[in-house]
């Protein structure tokens, strides 16, 4: 640990990891990270891997797809091989009304230049045999959407830091962060004190309690969302495949396991990471009967991670007007992994050079929320 | 044409003992075998035998014949023909066998068929590729002619035959990639199990073979999963290399003879499949004629011999004039009877106690079987570790220890219970058991390592000072070892002493050389102790992040296996103890379920 760093980040996380990395890139290498606990222990370890360009905001898809191609390299750039795999994304529709809603989607994605189409409930037949399409009346399908294992991506981008001098630290809590006259001057641990003028909040479900540490009160919330994984086989399923109706995402990794979650009725609140029974009761009769296939497959683990919530379920990106330089990236809801490259670069770009060029993420400040919101509807 | 009183046709443990008793009680006897010796099975069959001491148990099959052998030969009133086919039994109780190419009578007042079984064959895609094999042919090769028909094998079924075929392969130095079995558990003795998984070979559960691979001879298999009626489960196809496929999928009863001697047979499948059909003496539906061995059921070389025993009494009693001698013969009928149903009367035998009730041969009034855990002992004194908790007929430990330490009692099905007050540490007990399930153990807790004596029947022997892998119940590596003292007995069981970090010292069953190839820590996943090494020394020293980047401890197992071997290296590594390191979290289910468990509805709350 060092005693003065030009920036410090709170969370070790794929978003303060993509972020430090990015930084480190810019040539910004005396970078504090802090890890309360390991590496991968928060929500990026626990979730499911699925990168996905198919959003209803255009500012969701412009940042996904900048992800998706900083993805496509990530090997070569981060160094480590971390199980991408563009086996494509369907979403599935079950009325009219979602067929006619997924093909406004549709247009507006294609506008911004996603490859995507509309399928008929016969195409996925034919790409997808081994499901059972009952209700079904049609879905969209981008094969560019992709997914990795998360769990390495976030130990890739903490090892790639780590080597190019990056002082991360892991089983290290930030316990308060130092202002004075609305600026930063330190940042304090549970192993020492840092000065610093930059820090970066990105400490996923405990953004709220960080954004407090410095007077700020960042309209986020956690949320406990359980997930499940079980046995491998053969490679039979390419995409994620998500349908709202019947409420989960399910995808196959490269390992052959599958990975699927849904929402619960009524999630817990907070960071209490438990798991329930009801949650294996309730996926089950419907991963059974639309991928008949997985009667026999066994589940082999549960767990659950915390969704870092937005009242509109869109990332948090932004400057403290009260504190200088006082930056938060939260508020990823069930969709900050993916975004995590584009996000890194984008929070590394307003730190140099005070907003961000490659991206345009302006809608994602905190002034939204003063007018009516917006809120993302393709969320599970 | 010669006459005799009586003859038995098959010469295995069942004829074989049938002719001693026949000849004992002065009955002028024939036994033919179409082999050059005398010994059926048993001849194949380079292992210690399962069963009750007083029948050759603990004692290697292929002895057991040559001990019955000299019986034989040592018997005026028996005669021998071997390389004799019996070709058919023809009406006027006359055997007909061929010889060096010629044909020979024989006549009989009464006979025994004692023919033994076949093995049944498994219908698969390209079953007839050369390198797939019965399971006997593959024994035959190699313990009779001492050829190896391979070097990677891959055996369907996991039977005593199948597992023991494993570990015969293994002792000859061959591969074994794995045991392919259908049902949802293994269908012989755990302790063969164990014995053979603890050499690294992984048995397949609820999985059968779909194909054999290769043009010309077998490259491979194509393996599956099976659902509960054993309908392939599509999608859960793997490939394995090996250059040999045995088929050891059961035994059928070779009933040609006894049905051409007018015996009635009925298909049952508990016992085998068309068996003739026969009362409690052993005599079938032709009064003439007894059976005895794997003919009337599909069962071992001790119930083969005592049947064989009953059937020659009951032939006996024919030939014998003084009412006295006929009443000691009753006796020791009743008696043969009753040491076989207290043999029949564990849970390994009560397929063959269904069949059997078919035939109205009811057992009962059998003692209680009595079961323990596997029993650890007071730490720090040198003493057995008896780890045989499936209740199976064998009491090999209990007659082998002089010091009375060891305890099954009447029903040689119960479990061994050790008194550790009596035990010496003597080791006797751990070479006198044929399931290898004894090994010897003593923990140093001043220098925090144990000793851990590991019978070991392979071949080269380590030596004292070797550095040695130590293994877990699944072969998988736990850590290094050094090894302290080699022990060698007649009986080619050897026991190899290697001293072990205290916290293995329950872990560790198993030993071998150190291989060039990194070992496996982590059997679900694959994952070498290299790999693990490589991913410690490029930073990460968290035990969380470990598993993540390599899956160490995140297979079906759920690290059960591994975790503590993973701490292990990580403790080596970073010289922080166990003790101190993170060792993650557990989650549900301890044990992976299928969906369909969560299909039925949920118990009600
Ligand atoms: C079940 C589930 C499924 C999901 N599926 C997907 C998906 O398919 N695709 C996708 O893109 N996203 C998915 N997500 C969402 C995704 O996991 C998150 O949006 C993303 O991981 C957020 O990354 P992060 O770095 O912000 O948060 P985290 O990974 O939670 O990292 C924050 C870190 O900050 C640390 N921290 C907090 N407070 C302090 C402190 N005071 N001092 C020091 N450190 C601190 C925490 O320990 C934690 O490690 C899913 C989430 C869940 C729960
Ligand atoms: C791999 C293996 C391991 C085993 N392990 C054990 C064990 O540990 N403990 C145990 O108790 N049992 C064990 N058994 C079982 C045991 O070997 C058999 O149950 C026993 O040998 C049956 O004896 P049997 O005399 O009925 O038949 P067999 O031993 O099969 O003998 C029958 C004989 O009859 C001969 N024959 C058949 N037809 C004719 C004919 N037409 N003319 C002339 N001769 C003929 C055969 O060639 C054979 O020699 C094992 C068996 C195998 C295959
Ligand atoms: S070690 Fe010796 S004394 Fe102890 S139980 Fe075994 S045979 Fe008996
Ligand atoms: S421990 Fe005893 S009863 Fe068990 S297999 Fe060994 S000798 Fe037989």
């Amino acid at each position: 640990m060092i005693s003065q760093a030009s920036v410090v980040i709170i969370g070790g996380g794929i978003i303060g990891t993509a972020i430090a990395f990015n930084l480190a890139k810019l040539g910004v290498k005396d970078v504090s990270v802090f890890e309360k606990s390991y590496i991968s222990s928060g929500s990026t370890g626990r979730c499911g891997g699925g990168i996905r360009q198919q959003w209803t905001s255009p500012m969701n898809v412009r940042l996904a797809m900048r992800s998706v191609k900083l993805f496509e390299r990530f090997k070569l750039d981060v160094g480590m091989d971390i199980e991408y795999y563009q086996g494509g994304y369907l979403l599935l529709a079950y009325t009219e009304k979602e067929v006619e809603d997924f093909s406004e989607n549709v247009k507006m994605q294609r506008g911004e230049g996603l490859d995507v189409v509309l399928l008929t409930k016969r195409q996925i037949a034919q790409k997808f045999p081994f499901m059972n399409l009952e209700g079904v009346k049609g879905g969209t399908w981008c094969p560019t959407d992709a997914h990795a294992n998360p769990q390495i991506a976030n130990i890739a981008y903490a090892m790639a830091i780590k080597q190019m001098g990056v002082d991360l630290n892991t089983y290290t809590t930030v316990e308060g962060i130092d202002t004075q006259g609305g600026k930063i001057v330190g940042v304090q641990t549970n192993k020492g004190y840092v000065k610093t003028n930059i820090v970066i909040n990105a400490a996923g479900g405990f953004s709220h309690e960080v954004g407090l540490m410095a007077g700020v009160d960042i309209p986020t919330y956690s949320e406990r969302h359980q997930i499940l994984v079980t046995e491998s086989i053969n490679h039979v399923l390419d995409p994620m495949v998500i349908s709202f109706r019947n409420n989960y995402y399910v995808r196959q990794t490269m390992h052959g396991s599958f990975v699927m979650g849904q929402s619960d009725k009524k999630p817990a609140k907070g960071n209490d990471l438990g798991h329930t029974i009801e949650f294996l009761e309730e996926m089950a009769p419907k991963m059974v009967h639309d991928f008949p296939f997985m009667n026999h497959l066994h589940i082999v683990r549960q767990w659950s991670g915390a969704y870092d919530l937005s009242p509109d379920a869109q990332p948090i990106i932004d400057e403290s007007r009260s504190v200088s330089r006082y930056i938060f990236a939260v508020g990823f809801s069930g969709h900050g992994f993916m975004l995590a490259p584009a996000v890194g670069e984008a929070v590394a770009e307003m730190v140099v050079y005070g907003r961000s060029k490659t991206t345009d993420i302006s809608n994602l400040g905190m002034s939204r929320f003063a007018s009516k919101i917006e809120k993302e509807h393709n969320v599970v | 044409m010669k006459s005799y009183e009586t003859i038995v046709v098959g010469g295995g443990p069942a004829g074989m003992m049938a002719a001693i008793t026949l000849g004992s009680k002065g009955v002028k006897t024939l036994i033919l075998d179409e082999n050059d010796e005398l010994g059926g099975q048993l001849v194949k069959q380079t292992h210690k035998f399962f069963g009750d001491h007083a029948h050759y148990a603990s004692v290697r099959g292929f002895e057991i014949a040559q001990k019955l052998q000299e019986k034989i030969f040592q018997d005026t009133n028996i005669e021998v023909e071997t390389s004799a086919t019996v070709i058919g039994i023809y009406p006027n109780k006359m055997v007909v066998y061929a010889k060096n190419g010629k044909e020979f009578k024989a006549t009989y007042e009464k006979l025994l068929i004692s023919t033994g079984a076949m093995e049944k064959q498994l219908p698969f895609i390209n079953s007839d590729l050369p390198g797939v094999y019965g399971a006997g042919a593959v024994q035959t090769l190699m313990n009779e002619y001492g050829v190896m028909p391979g070097r990677r094998f891959l055996i369907i079924g996991s039977g005593n035959i199948g597992l023991i075929l494993a570990y015969q392969l293994i002792q000859a130095g061959a591969e074994v990639r794995g045991i392919v079995e259908a049902l949802g558990k293994i269908g012989g003795y755990a302790v063969h199990a164990k014995k053979i998984k603890r050499l690294g070979v992984p048995i397949f559960l609820k999985h059968t073979i779909v194909r054999a691979i290769g043009n010309e001879s077998v490259l491979g298999a194509v393996i599956a999963k099976v659902d509960n009626n054993f309908n392939i489960i599509p999608g859960t196809e793997v490939e394995k290399v090996a250059d040999t496929i045995c088929v050891s999928v059961g035994l059928t009863p070779l009933s040609e003879l006894a049905e051409q001697a007018g015996c009635k047979v009925e298909y049952i499948p508990q016992l085998g499949g068309y068996v003739p059909v026969r009362n409690e003496r052993m005599q079938t539906s032709n009064p003439d004629v007894f059976i005895a061995g794997d003919l009337s059921s599909i069962e071992e070389a001790t119930t083969a011999m005592i049947e064989g025993k009953i059937a020659a009494l009951e032939m006996s009693r024919n030939f014998i004039k003084i009412a006295a001698n006929k009443k000691n013969i009753e006796n020791e009928i009743n008696d043969e009877i009753k040491t076989l149903a207290l043999f029949r009367s564990g849970p390994k035998s009560a397929k063959i106690r269904t069949g059997l009730e078919k035939f109205g041969i009811n057992i009962k009034h059998v003692p209680k079987i009595e079961s323990y855990g596997v029993q650890i002992g007071p730490t720090g004194k040198l003493r057995a570790i008896v780890d045989c908790t499936e209740e199976i007929p064998c009491n090999s430990c209990e007659a082998a220890c002089s010091f009375g330490a060891i305890h099954i009692g009447e029903n040689l099905n119960s479990t061994p219970v050790v008194d550790y007050d009596k035990c010496t540490g003597c080791a006797t007990c751990v070479t006198a058991c044929p399931g290898l399930a004894i090994h010897m153990l003593k923990e140093d807790l001043e220098n925090s390592t144990a000793l851990v004596g590991i019978p070991y029947e392979l071949l080269p022997l380590p030596e004292k000072g070797q550095k040695m892998w130590a293994l877990d119940e699944d072969g998988n590596y736990v850590c290094d070892s050094i090894v302290k003292r080699v022990v060698k007995y007649p009986n080619k069981t050897n026991i190899v002493y290697i001293e072990v970090p205290i916290e293995f010292s329950r872990k560790v069953l198993s030993v071998s050389f150190p291989k060039k190839e990194s070992p496996f820590v982590c059997r679900c996943e694959e994952i070498t102790l290299d790999k693990i090494e490589r991913v410690v020394d490029s930073g990460i020293t968290d035990f969380e992040e470990l598993k993540r980047l390599t899956r160490v401890t995140m297979g079906p197992c759920g690290g059960k296996n591994c975790k503590l071997v993973v701490l292990g290296i990580l403790s080596r590594k970073t010289g922080v103890p166990i003790s101190k390191l993170s060792h993650g979290t557990s989650r549900p289910p301890v044990k992976p379920v299928e969906f369909s468990l969560f299909m039925k509805g949920s118990d009600p709350t």
